[in-house]
């Protein structure tokens, strides 16, 4: 941490960054909320905007150009990415977001659209209806370090607090003469918050027993197989998951059909029947119960954690509103977690 | 050169190939700048673009000479080897790579081989090596459906000058039926004594097969090293088709320790898929 700063007025922040950069923010879009850019300063709601898609398209584009085949030549493709905000990204996902980029941390395209990106994170001082971030510890209160810059709603007003260099940087010609705060008190003004959402929120006991037994693969294989018959492998949760990282090559054929194209990758999805299936036939994982267990695996188990001792979840909740067999992951912790 | 973690393929000319095996093929590529790749380590692995077909992983059977040339087997299993199979020579691919961990260099000692069908190939190199080696006592015990379906032949014979190849069938009329396992009694007198390395490629069962055997022998899990296929696609660990265990094989793989691999794969014990690990080429 840098600084902190009482700011007021989170828009006036808002319309400081637009001038800079383009900013993106959790918008209601035709009646759904979603990031898209806003063209004019916005102020955060009290109650978040919880976007079904998380900001992971920002920096893993869902489809993505990595190389062109031209004449006989292959050229690499990378994106043009201009100075950008996330503004208001809720904690989880901004965990998530220190997630991958430890995952991606040698991937070029990830690079540089993370680089050009500035983070402007949110505190949730209102529980969110599903999320569970108190039992994945990435929530209520943005995780240290990860951010530029962090929001704290109190009061209708705002606390502001500087994490990085780069935020630091972006609040040069913002007027915060005589705004300091004391840490020691805003600190205790986050921690008060945290622990009011944290009551409001769903019972973290359940969930965090079938997380133990997740942790050390203590639940049994038939507990999996019986998870893995509600899965129709529809892919939404990997989908709509901010830290799920894998992808499929595609080639595209340019349009004058002589030979040239470009590679693209897509979204992919380990619970796909045809993921791991190599092309002789074999299968490492052949039953949908492995693949739902290989994919709650990686979401919880140990050896998945983090150094900064964040999971593959991240308790957005996101899962359980899109599953259609209701083996979202809030669910699936309640349901092994309970005897 | 190139980042090594790079998805963009450099640009290669098929320059040779001839059958070599059942609905397996034997390609010499060129790459147009020899410079611009690492240089591999027998065992690791390649990405080949067939523009327009995809990309799919593949083992040096003849790492890159100084000019950038290597070979590589090939079996006619899904599209894109379809493709491959139809293209002329002089024609453009991509090549990605090298990557993965390959065979431990071993140039001494007695080191046996065990292959099984097409994963003959990824070990090649590392026959190249120990049959060159003063210091070294190599032998290759060789598994094939049929005489018919054997592949390398070419670098069969030329190992044979060198080191003894023991070679057994699964269905070969009028040859008794033998598996690998069969034939150690055989390689362990020919090698004039327990091996001091062991070096395993092939399908999942006479892999562990093998390795059971080797290890009820007395040869320790940690100088057992199998070669393991799954589907990669990246090739740097990141689009998660290849797991195992807690890695990814085009990373942590495709070469395992023996005991690494235990380690992995025991995760799940009560899978009993779990304990696969299929080689093909």
């Amino acid at each position: 941490m840098i600084a902190i700063h009482r700011l007021g007025d989170a828009k006036r922040l808002c319309a400081h960054l637009l001038r800079s950069r383009a900013v993106y923010a959790p918008q209601l879009v035709d009646g759904e909320a979603r990031y898209a850019r806003i063209e004019a300063a916005i102020d955060l709601p009290e109650r978040a905007l919880r976007p079904l898609f998380s900001p992971k398209q920002a920096f893993f584009a869902e489809r993505e150009t990595l190389y062109r085949f031209e004449r006989g030549r292959f050229v690499t493709a990378l994106p043009e990415v201009s100075a950008q905000a996330l503004f208001g990204v809720a904690p989880c996902d901004l965990a998530a977001i220190a997630y991958q980029d430890r995952f991606f941390a040698a991937d070029a395209h990830y690079r540089r659209r993370r680089e050009a990106t500035l983070i402007v994170a949110a505190d949730c001082t209102r529980a969110c209806d599903g999320g569970f971030c108190h039992v994945m510890q990435t929530g209520p209160d943005a995780r240290p370090g990860i951010a530029d810059l962090v929001l704290h709603r109190e009061d209708g007003s705002w606390l502001l607090v500087v994490e990085s260099e780069a935020g630091a940087a972006a609040l040069h010609g913002l007027d915060l003469a005589g705004t300091d705060a004391d840490a020691g008190e805003a600190g205790a003004v986050r921690a008060r918050s945290a622990a009011r959402v944290r009551a409001e929120l769903v019972d973290a006991a359940p969930l965090a027993r079938g997380l133990a037994l997740a942790r050390n693969h203590a639940v049994p294989d038939a507990r999996w197989d019986a998870i893995g018959l509600q899965c129709v492998a529809c892919t939404g949760c990997t989908t709509v998951c901010p830290t799920c990282s894998c992808f499929a090559p595609r080639d595209v054929p340019g349009p004058d059909g002589g030979g040239d194209l470009h590679r693209e990758r897509v979204w992919d999805s380990c619970l796909l029947g045809g993921f791991a299936r190599e092309a002789s036939g074999h299968h490492p994982a052949p039953s949908p119960g492995q693949r739902v267990q290989r994919f709650f695996d990686h979401k919880l188990a140990a050896e998945y954690v983090s150094p900064e001792g964040i999971s593959g979840c991240v308790g957005c909740g996101r899962c359980d509103v899109v599953c259609p067999g209701s083996i979202g992951m809030r669910a699936v912790l309640a349901r092994v977690g309970t005897p | 050169m190139t980042d090594a973690r790079s998805l963009t393929p450099l640009a290669a000319t098929l320059v040779d190939r001839y059958d070599d095996g059942e609905d397996a093929r034997h390609f010499s590529f060129q790459l147009h700048e020899p410079g611009a790749a690492a240089a591999p380590a027998p065992g690791q692995f390649f990405m080949l673009t067939v523009p327009g077909h995809g990309e799919a992983a593949f083992t040096y059977v003849k790492l890159p000479d100084a000019h950038g040339r290597f070979d590589a087997l090939v079996r006619r299993v899904g599209t894109l080897t379809a493709a491959l199979f139809e293209l002329e020579q002089g024609a453009v691919v991509g090549v990605r790579g090298p990557f993965g961990r390959g065979l431990p260099a071993i140039d001494r000692g007695r080191v046996l081989i065990v292959a099984g069908g097409c994963g003959l190939a990824p070990l090649s190199p590392a026959v190249e090596v120990l049959r060159h080696s003063l210091e070294a006592r190599a032998l290759v015990v060789y598994g094939a459906r049929s005489r018919a379906s054997q592949v390398l032949s070419r670098e069969r014979a030329a190992w044979r000058s060198a080191l003894p190849v023991i070679e057994v069938f699964d269905h070969e009329p009028g040859v008794p039926r033998a598996t690998p396992v069969d034939a150690l009694d055989q390689a362990y007198a020919a090698l004039a004594g327990a091996p001091d390395h062991a070096l395993i490629c092939g399908p999942d069962v006479m892999m562990h097969a093998t390795a059971a055997a080797l290890l009820a022998r007395g040869l320790p899990q940690e100088r057992l090293w199998l070669s393991v296929e799954r589907r990669m696609h990246c090739g740097v660990g990141l689009c998660g088709h290849c797991y195992l265990g807690a890695g990814y094989v085009c990373v942590q793989g495709p070469t395992y320790r023996y005991d690494e691999l235990l380690r992995e794969l025991g995760r799940h014990p009560s899978r009993p898929e779990a304990l696969t690990a299929i080689h093909h080429c």
